[in-house]
């Protein structure tokens, strides 16, 4: 079909799809000539980075072909001095953080899967980590980028300065846009410097309402975390990770604040060391990405309370259940392996009614096919579902870039 | 440049006038040069209509009304723009959201706030000074203008470089589309399943819809927070040391640098008792006290190492307000030592300033022009206040000249057209500057999404008309734009 595109295998199915066309481009003009191909014969075509998302919206029916960004993984052009970097879309974050990490800068996005998240990969999924309560996800990163369009002509939009309102947000559009728009070719990050000390504190155990009280606690003290993560193993109350980063003085001076109030509240405070700190996270990043069900969830931070029941109720639905819950964000994040699919699907379903009625959602990330076929992948279609469909018909008029996966079937 | 004045038909103008009321619907010829430009008034056309509606439902209606009359809409805020953003169409009708200003719910604990689009941005801040948050985009015009002209400009401010753009700040809107539907887009909660469309439509200059409600992020006010304004021979030395401290690892609130035409007009101005020097820098940290204290005494010793004449602190709220006091008002500040000038917006990467600068200094020197720099140089955001004469023939068109001939510096160094004031229909001949025709038909298939008749502030962005069509269609460029001579206006 064309010069360096190999035969689909099982090995390459996607839930459990197999293309009939793999290829791996070197460069991105290789890219924009396969995309231009696949046009050309009226070729589905998939995407695919470091595969870390993969289970992440609907499976795609048929897939004619898939292209792997794996291979795209140059850095364009850094420039420490202005603290941007553009890289194709193929380099992982892990890379990209050890180039930067010589000039004591980093990107600023902390998913999990960090060794294999492409960045790409990144901007499609939308994918972030703890660390997005101080530093925003992609999309208040990303400020140029460039795409591989349907018909394979590639297209700029953003720059490479971080203030920039030149035109359309094309950058924004992308974020999210889970591959059905075109293909991510390069992106260009605004960067941050590496703090020079980071420090976790443990609430060891506290409830719902507790948790609120410490949210408004720590910003009633104008306390800066990074990331505040609540834990919850069977929907028993919380361990609440706190980290705050910076300069030392900074770091230190609020984390003895912290202390302080906590022992006001009579409520406990653990300073972790350096190896507990990492164990913790570690182990953050694996609950994020194990179990065959992975449910996110997004509701006001606030809603916490009157959410936790339904969420307690899918934990019970689960073997080795975890519910993450980025207390300063109203972003969560519920995984284990189904002990019965029915009783999962009903505690899912459910789950997602009062989400919604509350203004947020429940959105699989991954789950058995008889769960995605019950519940559904995305949930009931926001409002501006019609312009998102007609944004769809004008960058993809042929429907051939990841169909069906996204919100609504786009 | 003006446009010629095309009236709208009376049986029009009275269903308009049934709906929003008549002393809400203006059709006078004479009342109506209110409206005739934005803060870039060399850009000038009287619109066929204007309303101000005081609902949804009611911008519903004239949309409604607007699209059988077949009348192009242009969507405005407080008409403080300097790009021309929200100039008229002859004929059109302008929907002004000045009467929309309440705000509509708070919601202090999940830090989100409903306001209607006319609400002044600094209004904001205010009504929720007494709990201690506050709204973090500030653009220097924030008193007067409003919260749904800065998400159409994707407006930012001094304190962009630590807290980002009225972008990273704007959870959700209602947006009125060509026909006349209503969605909301985003909201409160965050990561609303599909396409990142409160992210498109923040910056979109009024061309997707009208904007009829907002939800924006709120902040706790940080702890503390450290100014210091210190004087340099140069601006040299002034670009080097924003440069160490942002190698120190420090992430400023905000860093802002004039050079010596502009402290001139500043003090002349505001009355502050700055020294004659070659460059100043006003700076803020912010943050928890400790981090302040420590970033504050580094970035002091970085400047005093980089050979800075003077290092003042305010020695309390009211003098570090005075001192940015000053920095604000810079833009009218410069009326005071000239008789026109030209505010021009552009970015460069940051590690450019001193080259950019040298280049526009000889530039300004070839044309006899003078040129006042007021900027926010942590982001490398130039503000040229280009100086001229307009009674002397040929000052202007060479202060035109001169202002276009920055920005393609701007573009050729790796930079943009604009940080902050927008494209309108200023910039708009410049776009293909920075963008090729593959990329200005990818932004107008955006456009076309939400508006696939063209009817929102038409003439804003694109460098050339063009027609949405049933199926995406390849972009043609003009005979201008392929001999690359695209000109001004």
């Amino acid at each position: 079909m064309f010069a360096g595109a190999r035969r689909g295998t099982d090995a390459d199915a996607w839930l459990g799809t197999v293309p009939r066309w793999v290829y791996s481009p070197s460069t991105l003009e290789e890219a924009g000539d396969f995309v231009s191909a696949t046009a050309h014969e009226g070729m589905s075509l998939g995407f695919v980075g470091g595969s870390t998302e993969l289970e992440l919206g609907a499976a795609i029916g048929k897939l004619d072909a898939v292209l792997q960004t794996t291979r795209l993984t140059r850095i364009v052009e850094y420039v420490p001095a202005d603290m941007i970097v553009t890289a194709e879309a193929g380099l992982t974050l892990g890379r990209l953080a050890e180039a930067l990490a010589q000039h004591r800068q980093r990107l600023a996005l902390d998913p999990p899967a960090f060794d294999r998240a492409t960045l790409g990969g990144i901007i499609a999924a939308n994918s972030f980590g703890p660390r997005r309560a101080r530093f925003g996800t992609v999309r208040d990163l990303l400020i140029g980028i460039s795409v591989i369009r349907a018909d394979g002509t590639r297209v700029r939009g953003g720059g490479k300065v971080v203030k920039n309102v030149a035109g359309f947000d094309l950058p924004k559009l992308m974020c999210g846009s889970l591959g059905t728009l075109g293909l991510i070719a390069t992106a260009t990050f605004r960067l941050h410097p590496v703090p020079e000390m980071e420090r976790t504190l443990l609430v060891p155990s506290c409830t719902a309402s507790q948790l609120r009280a410490l949210i408004s606690r720590l910003k009633a003290a104008q306390l800066e975390p990074v990331s505040v993560v609540a834990l919850s193993h069977r929907g028993e109350g919380f361990e609440v990770a706190l980290r705050f980063e910076g300069f030392s003085a900074g770091v230190n001076e609020q984390a003895a604040r912290l202390a302080k109030l906590q022992q006001a509240q009579g409520e406990g405070l653990e300073v972790l060391d350096e190896a507990a700190a990492q164990a913790w996270w570690k182990g953050h990043d694996e609950a994020r990405l194990r179990g065959a069900l992975r449910a996110k969830i997004a509701a006001l931070p606030g809603h916490i309370e009157s959410i936790l029941p339904q969420i307690t109720a899918l934990q019970r639905s689960l073997k080795n259940a975890s519910f993450l819950w980025y207390a300063s964000l109203g972003l969560g994040f519920v995984a284990g392996d189904p002990i019965e699919l029915e009783a999962t699907s009903r505690a899912l379903a459910q789950a997602r009614l009062q989400l919604q009625d509350l203004g947020g959602s429940l959105v699989l990330q991954a789950a058995p096919r008889p769960v995605r076929s019950t519940v559904g992948e995305w949930g009931s279609v926001a409002p501006a579902f019609a312009v998102m469909q007609r944004m769809k018909e004008r960058f993809d008029p042929g429907h051939r870039l990841n169909p069906g996966r996204f919100v609504g079937g786009i | 440049m003006r446009g010629d004045f095309v009236p709208v038909a009376p049986a029009v103008i009275s269903e308009l006038a049934g709906v929003v009321g008549a002393p809400n619907c203006i059709s006078e010829p004479a009342a109506l040069r209110t409206y005739e430009c934005d803060g870039l008034t060399s850009f000038q056309t009287t619109p066929g209509a204007v309303i101000l509606p005081a609902s949804t439902e009611e911008v519903v209606e004239a949309v409604r009304i607007a699209r059988r009359a077949n009348l192009p809409i242009v969507p405005r805020g407080s008409g403080t723009g300097l790009s021309g953003g929200a100039l008229p169409v002859p004929g059109c009708l302008v929907v002004g959201l000045s009467r929309m200003r309440s705000i509509l719910e708070v919601d202090l604990e999940n830090a989100w706030m409903r306001v209607q689009p006319g609400v002044f941005n600094l209004d904001i801040s205010k009504h929720l000074a007494s709990a201690g948050y506050y709204y973090a985009p500030d653009p220097s015009s924030q008193s007067v203008c409003s919260i749904g002209g800065n998400v159409a400009e994707n407006s930012g401010g001094a304190h962009c470089l630590k807290y980002g753009f009225t972008v990273n700040h704007v959870l959700g809107a209602r947006l009125v589309l060509s026909d006349a539907s209503v969605i909301d887009l985003g909201g409160p909660v965050l990561d609303t399943p599909g396409y990142d469309l409160i992210g498109v439509l923040v910056g979109s200059e009024g061309t997707l819809g009208i904007v009829t409600e907002v939800v924006v992020r709120i902040l706790r006010k940080p702890e503390a927070t450290r100014t210091f304004f210190a004087t340099f021979p140069s601006t040299d030395e002034a670009g080097q040391t924003v440069s160490d401290i942002i190698a120190a690892g420090i992430v400023p609130a905000a860093v802002e640098m004039m050079d010596r035409l502009a402290i001139v007009a500043i003090k002349a101005a505001t009355g502050v008792d700055w020294p004659d020097v070659g460059a100043a820098l006003l700076m803020d940290v912010d943050g928890p006290l400790g981090e302040v204290e420590h970033t504050a005494a580094q970035a002091t010793a970085i400047a005093a190492a980089r050979g800075a004449i003077e290092i003042r602190r305010p020695k309390d709220e009211a003098e570090r307000l005075l001192m940015w006091k000053g920095r604000k008002s810079a833009f009218a500040a410069v009326g005071r030592i000239s008789p026109n000038y030209i505010v021009q917006d552009g970015v460069i990467p940051r590690s450019e300033i001193a080259s950019v600068l040298r280049k526009i200094s000889s530039l300004t020197a070839e044309l006899g022009l003078r040129v006042a720099n007021v900027f926010h140089a942590g982001d490398g955001n130039l503000h040229p206040l280009i100086l001229y004469d307009a009674s002397v023939p040929g000052d202007e068109e060479k202060a035109e000249h001169l202002g276009g001939e920055i920005l393609k510096i701007c573009v050729r160094t790796g930079g943009s057209l604009t940080g902050e004031h927008g494209i309108g229909a200023d910039k708009a001949p410049y776009m293909p500057e920075m963008f090729s025709e593959a990329d200005l038909e990818a932004m107008w298939q955006l456009r076309c999404a939400f508006d696939s008749e063209n009817r929102f502030n038409p003439g804003k962005i694109f460098p050339t008309p063009r027609l949405c069509g049933d199926r995406p269609g390849k972009y043609v460029p003009t005979r201008s734009e392929l001999s690359g001579e695209a000109g001004r206006g």
